[in-house]
């Protein structure tokens, strides 16, 4: 911890890029089992989808799946609004807010403390957007750029909004709604991160016609 | 209760023979004028792989300039092909209709809310035996748009790396050529249209109206739905980008030249963006066509979240790529997000689940 806080911010956004890439990998390997698992009781058991068999085996990969989308979670609370909340403060409440989401989860259930921590992230995520998007909260990310910084925190946005929407809002009448919600920040955020100086050309091209006109 | 009136469909039988012997003879200069296209990529893909062999084993830049004829060539007929395969899409949707008789037209919207008068096939140009051919095809014009905008032939290092990027090309036609698509165009559908027509000559409406029931489903859901038209072809155009970042990533391990990571980069970027809308175009799709299915955690799109978190993955460790290691991290990731691409490709032939084709 101590050693975390005395980091140089390069270092300390390597690190997190680290464990970020760290828990997408254990992610993939949890889907590789997912594969492994389905195809096995396949062959043994073909029609197990029909019986209770496949809910448990939904629950269990579920509860696999879960801890690691709540440590990305956390970990893209602590790299998004980094330059917004001293690294000393971040990091205490990411802590923190780990510590409620575990509470809440022993006392109610996983899907409960997920609901809160992502609702949490929302907020988190949507004031560094506008922030980002308004150019204020001295905001800076590891590839700079108006485009970038706004693609970064839509992605992300969208990314927190995409899995609430699998965890609360799956059985909702706005599950598809909020799906499409995610979809598009995530699909303009990518392509405001990837194309940042092409999108950069459009605008001015749009800012300089309409001027003319 | 469904209740049948025979005469309805004496005439219209009569209009379905002629437009079902017009798609027969679509579908059979199809596969007249396809088997020689695909008998000459089939041909270019043989000189096409032994030329850039013989260019990266002997560094002769001759050779090296006449694989990329071979491949300028090779594109010209893949692109030829794909258009007998548009022009007959068209001819499948210009002569099959499937006119639904009033009463079961009534008897589905009064049970089941859909409106079913006439319908004919969209089918999409990238299904069944297509599939590899279209991916051959957008790794074709990937290289030509890579071998335009980068100079190759400038460095002895780069001249072999589109040497090897002619070798995958050459590798996916040879699966095109094994696959083919203008043998038996479209098998599945021609079954069910073949099926369709049989029913219509066998005289009992209750088989031709247990045929035109099913076919409904198909058609709305499969063939015309908007998501076949788009999220299929998301994947295979990033698929086929991302080949050329897997080539850059395995040169990246041999040599730290930086135009080998900036065109990986380059083509990952294309590719994560499609691969990313691609997949979630897919999914309000499946939630209404494959309502009340088992599709949670289906072995595909296990595979698809597998291959998708390993881009982000390889995304996030390339922007600390000056980092020192980082390079070959980078590039070993990018070859393992290749490998979880082919395996979630095949995973719909020889893995279970609501996406098998085995099955």
């Amino acid at each position: 911890m101590t050693l975390t806080l005395k980091m140089k911010p390069k270092t300390y956004d390597f690190y997190l890029m680290v464990l970020t890439s760290a828990v997408l990998a254990i992610i993939g390997l949890v889907c590789l089992y997912g594969i492994g698992y389905y195809t096995y009781t396949t062959e043994t058991i073909p029609q197990w989808t029909q019986t209770p068999m496949y809910g448990n085996y939904i629950d269990s990969m579920n509860q696999y799946i879960y801890p690691f989308v709540v440590l990305l979670l956390v970990v893209l609370g602590l790299c998004i609004p980094k330059r917004i909340v001293p690294r000393q403060s971040l990091l205490a409440s990411g802590i923190g807010i780990l510590i409620v989401t575990i509470l809440i989860a022993l006392v109610t259930d996983i899907g409960t403390s997920l609901a809160f921590l992502l609702a949490v992230s929302i907020v988190v995520q949507t004031v560094v957007m506008v922030l980002t998007m308004l150019g204020r909260g001295g905001l800076t990310y590891e590839r700079e750029g108006y485009f970038v910084q706004t693609g970064s925190s839509m992605l992300h946005l969208g990314t927190v909004i995409f899995v609430l929407d699998f965890v609360s809002f799956r059985t909702s009448d706005l599950h598809l709604s909020v799906f499409w919600v995610a979809t598009i920040l995530i699909t303009v955020g990518t392509v405001l991160s990837f194309y940042p100086d092409e999108v950069g050309r459009v605008v001015r091209l749009l800012q300089s016609g309409g001027g003319n006109s | 209760m469904l209740r049948i009136k025979n005469p309805f469909y004496c005439i219209k039988i009569i209009q379905q023979k002629v437009s079902y012997q017009e798609y027969l003879a679509a579908r059979e200069s199809v596969s007249t004028l396809g088997q020689p296209i695909i008998t000459f990529i089939f041909i270019m893909a043989l000189a096409l792989g032994i030329v850039s062999i013989y260019h990266i084993l002997s560094s002769d830049m001759r050779t090296y300039q006449l694989s990329a004829q071979l491949r300028k060539i090779s594109t010209v007929l893949l692109v030829i092909g794909f258009i007998i395969i548009a022009w007959f899409h068209l001819r499948i949707y210009q002569t099959i209709e499937l006119v639904y008789p009033p009463e079961l037209a009534n008897y589905m919207a009064a049970n089941m809310g859909v409106s079913a008068t006439s319908l004919r096939f969209a089918v999409p140009l990238w299904i069944e035996t297509e599939k590899i051919y279209f991916w051959t095809l957008c790794l074709s014009i990937f290289l030509t748009v890579t071998n335009f905008r980068y100079d190759f032939s400038r460095t002895k290092m780069t001249a072999l790396f589109s040497s090897s990027l002619n070798i995958m090309l050459s590798i996916f036609m040879v699966f095109s050529y094994m696959v083919n698509p203008f043998k038996e165009p479209l098998p599945g559908l021609h079954s069910e249209i073949t099926g369709w027509y049989q029913a219509a000559g066998a005289g009992d409406p209750n088989i031709l109206y247990g045929a035109l029931y099913q076919l409904y489903f198909r058609i709305i859901y499969f063939y015309n739905s908007e998501y076949m038209w788009t999220h299929p072809p998301m994947l295979f155009i990033a698929y086929a980008s991302l080949v050329v970042t897997f080539v850059g990533c395995v040169f990246m391990l041999f040599r730290r030249e930086k135009i080998f990571d900036r065109i990986s980069y380059n083509h990952a970027k294309v590719g994560y963006l499609l691969l990313t809308v691609g997949m979630l175009i897919g999914y309000p799709w499946a939630v209404v066509a494959w309502e009340g299915k088992e599709w949670w955690w289906d072995p595909k799109i296990n595979g698809s979240i597998m291959m998708w978190v390993l881009y982000s993955a390889y995304l996030h460790s390339r922007i600390y790529i000056k980092r020192r290691n980082m390079w070959r991290a980078t590039a070993v990731l990018g070859i393992i997000c290749f490998l979880s691409l082919v395996f979630t490709y095949l995973l719909t032939y020889i893995a279970p689940g609501i996406h098998a084709i085995s099955q």
